[in-house]
């Protein structure tokens, strides 16, 4: 049996401000399923987050969260992990705040290879501001600034922070709560920066401006079209209800485990100067 | 000496891992040349999992064939009916006689006990195998921890291998963590001592049900606009009562999937096993 | 053992850092600030603490408050173009209440300005350049060893009163030398990687449950207490609340918390103005010009006086009004167009005349025209020249 993780969040605090069918709760369930497979202590987990639905989330956690600034929680976890680099320290980011207005953050904590996991929501839509275009909007889908279809190209995060020099880069869906656990667990295992992109849903903006059905409509449309919810994704492709897919569907996107590679750790860097008392 | 050609079989959890490992552990201790390999399922619990272990004075392939394995250890009855056609004529079948269910084996929901398969060690016997069954989960559990089945059967088996009890002790103790090397050791000798199950021909046993109690936090499910758990639910457990939170309508149908679990962006379901007692 | 030594503002700066325990700096490099972060980046790993070069402002003051909540006094330092960019971090810093302190060594101008010169015109925007209502310490050092003394008692005040400090200085005093005392590195190498202290916690951390006006100690993430911090409007506990009550009543806390004088070496400073009939206000590089020009006055037969802040903000109202009761006429001397005159005049305008002498050319005020400007308003003979009155 799956554990029941709840000890982990405030419980006082729920239930939480997410839309009813918003994906992302079901995010941070894999993760705290990630964190107790682990066994990493609360006392040692910190939650940074930035701004947007996403980053709401780390108020519920009961560890020390942090809940930051638009985009800059890579930032200022950053300067947690250099201040105390016993903590574990996950950055929950969503893609307008990771990949838009903390781009510039992101490239450069994966280059410092920062040991910080940060799991990104990609939604292809601003929520909380109320369904505007992302830089993971596709071309062609539907956003209340994109009326006539999304004129621009999206961001592949995955291939952006690889080139950054992240050192563990993945991709998984809500809709696959196993596999994302799996690749959480080695996202938190892994010494350096780690960036996981889930995909997840916005059934309140993304999925009514696109007609694409509300949370289980879009979850139906995965389990009929690939059979076990459970198993590896290999590609996310929005489906209506009766299984056709709509126009803008997302071709080329890969998932799993993407890309690992070993390099010095930032934090570690830095400390071992600081131990031979700035020596080179 | 001929290579000898072993399987450990068993689903995910279980610890066949574990177990392959103390065995080709002993055979270095003896000074055996060793190859091992494994395939696990994709599922992390549930999932199939088999080990090939083969070893002698020198070994190339770490593959065992179909029909050349002289044992075949299965910590579980269904994968012992998978992997035997494994075993040469006359090869021995040692098998826990623990029935775990994988979700993914039960291919109908509600009347999931037909499609396990019943416990019939004699139709294996006029195979041509020698089948040996055991209560090795059963005796872990009297010894304190169901997980050391696993070395139970290792224990019950070590009695037809040609290692000695130092060499197996020597495997354990490299092979199993520190914390837990003398209940190994304890729940390895108790296999030793282990009877054969008494299984009499035409005694065709049946896995207990498992029920399981699907709990919902109603201050907490976000109701119809959400309609997750209950849209997802394979077996139409769930359903929205007055108080539009949803709710476990027909518990009695619930296979502990946990897919509502899973997937309640709220952390309003939990499904838990019940445990029966008595 | 603190020796003298002929050093330069930015080197005071980092020197007064690091006796004050700082031991993480994130910043980023620009003129003419960037000496304090060449210090730091040397000295900072011999004294067991972490220098860090960010990918912009923004980035490296949200790695200070993020190094701050871990338990290690931080800091950046800036000019004004980077200063803009932190302006979002120093009001999170604020209401978020997370130590922290910022330096910002004035250039002139808007935009990218005069890069090299020295003026005085961030100070509005050091009181209120983020959004909102929020508290602000400015603290405004005349010279070398000041920069060294103040940016200690920064550290000292932001963390008392959990809230971010600026060290507001200009060009000049920041790359001038003269000497003045600072401390060995030996001293500093010997206390090693400092750490705020965190108190126990009995039950329930509230770290917004203010107790006599001010809130309680920063518990450091990691020390086994957990709690949550956000931007948002939040209760007691950290929370975010939408309840008129407890919102109302947190923000009126929080701008009620930083007293005028937040430590006893803070006090504004006054020079011959127990007798004066004109005081000359000036603070930082300017107050340096005003000095000669107060004492060239007096040797003229003007009985002139100087007062000078060392804290901007929150302005020194007590003081100044009480020295409104003798004085009827105040010359704020300024690189700027007249910013903390506004101040001034808004503290003792019903009582005395407010008058500016304003320079913004990109070199520094001279106590000769200071001098002129004392001289006019004292005579009976009103002048139309330099300055003007504030409205
Ligand atoms: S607006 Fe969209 S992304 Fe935000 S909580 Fe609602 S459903 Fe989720
Ligand atoms: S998935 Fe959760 S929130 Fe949604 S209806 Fe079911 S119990 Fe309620
Ligand atoms: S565990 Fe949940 S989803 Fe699975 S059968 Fe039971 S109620 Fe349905």
């Amino acid at each position: 049996m799956i554990p029941d993780v709840r000890g982990y969040l405030r419980e006082n605090r729920m239930p939480h401000i997410l839309c009813p069918g918003c994906g992302h709760g079901i995010v941070l369930g894999a993760l705290l399923r990630a964190v107790h497979a682990l066994g990493i202590p609360q006392d040692r987990l910190a939650v940074v987050a930035g701004i947007g639905c996403s980053s709401r989330l780390a108020g519920y956690v009961d560890a020390c969260t942090l809940h930051t600034t638009h985009g800059r929680a890579l930032a200022f976890a950053a300067g947690l992990k250099l201040a105390r680099p016993e903590l574990v320290v996950i950055v929950l980011t969503g893609d307008g705040d990771g990949l838009s207005i903390g781009g510039n953050h992101l490239i450069h904590a994966a280059r410092r290879n920062v040991d910080l996991t940060c799991i990104l929501f990609n939604n292809a839509v601003y929520g909380m501001t109320g369904g505007q275009v992302a830089p993971t909007t596709q071309p062609g889908w539907v956003a209340s600034t994109a009326p006539y279809g999304h004129p621009e190209p999206a961001f592949d995060g995955c291939a952006l922070v690889q080139g950054a020099g992240g050192t563990f880069v993945a991709r998984s869906m809500a809709y696959d709560p196993r596999g994302l656990q799996a690749i959480l667990t080695e996202a938190l295992e892994h010494r350096g920066f780690s960036y996981v992109e889930v995909l997840t849903d916005c059934p309140v903006y993304f999925g009514r401006y696109n007609r694409l059905g509300e949370g289980p409509e879009l979850l139906w449309s995965q389990k009929a079209r690939f059979g076990e919810v459970g198993q590896m994704l290999r590609d996310k492709r929005f489906v209506t209800p009766d299984g056709t897919a709509p126009a803008g569907r997302v071709e080329g996107l890969r998932f799993g485990i993407l890309h690992r590679a070993e390099r010095p750790e930032f934090t570690h860097v830095c400390w071992s100067q600081v131990r031979r008392g700035g020596d080179p | 000496m001929q290579t000898r050609n072993v399987l450990v079989v068993g689903v995910g959890g279980q610890g066949v891992l574990l177990a392959s490992n103390v065995l080709a552990a002993a055979c270095l201790a003896r000074g055996y040349d060793v190859k091992k390999s494994e395939v696990k399922g994709m599922a992390q619990r549930g999932g199939a999992v088999v080990s090939f272990v083969r070893y002698g004075e020198r070994v190339h392939s770490p593959l065992v064939e179909r029909g050349r394995a002289d044992l075949v250890l299965s910590l579980e009855w269904a994968e012992a009916l998978r992997w035997a056609a494994y075993l040469r004529p006359g090869g021995v079948l040692a098998v826990d006689l623990v029935r775990i269910l994988p979700p993914a084996a039960q291919l109908d929901h509600r009347t999931w006990q037909a499609s396990y398969p019943a416990v019939e060690v004699e139709r294996l016997r006029q195979a041509g195998w020698d089948v040996r069954p055991y209560e090795a989960s059963r005796c872990a559990a009297e010894l304190g921890d169901g997980r050391m089945a696993n070395v139970v059967l290792l224990g019950a088996v070590s009695r037809e291998l040609e290692f000695t009890v130092e060499e197996w002790e020597q495997a354990l103790r490299e092979v199993v963590p520190e914390q837990v090397v003398e209940a190994n050791l304890r729940a390895f000798h108790a296999g030793r001592e282990l009877p054969l199950a008494s299984v009499s021909p035409g005694d065709v046993r049946r896995p207990a049900a498992r029920t399981f109690r699907v709990e919902v936090t109603a201050s907490w499910c976000k109701g119809r606009s959400c309609g997750i758990c209950v849209r997802v639910c394979p077996e139409e457990v769930l359903a929205f009562g007055p108080d539009d939170r949803a709710t476990a309508a027909s518990p009695d149908r619930c296979t502990g999937c946990q897919l509502c679990q899973l997937l309640c962006p709220d952390f309003a379901v939990v499904v838990r096993e019940e445990v029966a007692v008595g | 053992m603190a020796r003298l030594r002929l050093v330069r503002g930015n080197t005071a700066c980092a020197y007064g850092a690091l006796s004050a325990g700082c031991r993480f700096y994130a910043g980023y490099p620009i003129t003419p600030s960037s000496e304090v972060a060449e210090e730091m980046a040397r000295l900072l790993p011999r004294v067991g603490g972490v220098f860090v070069q960010m990918e912009d402002e923004i980035a490296s003051l949200a790695a200070c408050i993020g190094a701050s909540l871990g338990g290690l006094r931080s800091m950046t330092a800036t000019s004004g173009p980077g200063f803009t960019l932190m302006q979002e971090h120093l009001g999170y810093a604020a209401l978020a209440e997370i130590p922290c302190v910022v330096v910002d060594v004035m250039r002139l101008g808007p935009s990218t300005g005069f890069p090299t010169a020295p003026a005085q015109g961030d100070v509005l925007q050091a009181r209120w350049g983020s959004h909102g209502d929020y508290p602000m310490v400015v603290l405004a050092p005349a010279g070398v060893q000041e920069v060294f003394e103040l940016t200690a008692a920064a550290f000292e005040v932001a963390d008392r009163l959990r809230t971010p400090v600026v060290v507001l200085y200009d060009e000049v005093v920041g790359h001038m030398m003269e000497p003045a005392t600072l401390p060995d590195l030996s001293e500093l190498v010997a206390s090693g990687t400092w750490r705020r202290p965190s108190p126990p916690v009995q039950g329930t951390y509230l770290p917004y449950a203010y107790s006599e006006g001010t809130p309680p100690p920063l518990v450091s993430f990691g020390e086994g207490t957990r709690y949550h911090i956000t931007g948002l409007i939040h209760d007691e506990s950290g929370f975010p609340t939408q309840d008129p009550g407890k919102v109302g009543e947190m923000l009126r806390r929080l701008n009620e918390k930083v007293p005028e004088v937040p430590a006893d070496q803070l006090h504004p400073e006054g020079v011959a103005t127990e007798d004066a009939e004109v005081v000359v206000v000036a603070y930082g590089i300017t107050a340096r010009a005003a000095r000669a020009a107060v004492r060239q006055a007096r040797e003229l037969g003007v009985r002139a006086g100087l007062f000078r802040p060392r804290v901007l903000w929150p302005s020194p109202a007590t003081a100044l009004r009480e020295l409104s009761g003798r004085v009827g006429m105040f010359v704020v001397a300024e690189m700027n167009f007249g910013q903390w005159a506004r101040e001034v005049e808004r503290l003792v305008g019903r009582w005395a005349e407010v008058v500016t002498v304003n320079q913004v050319d990109g070199t520094p005020l001279s106590p000769r025209t200071i001098l002129e400007r004392v001289l006019e308003v004292s005579s009976p003979v009103p002048s139309t020249a330099a300055g003007r009155r504030i409205s």
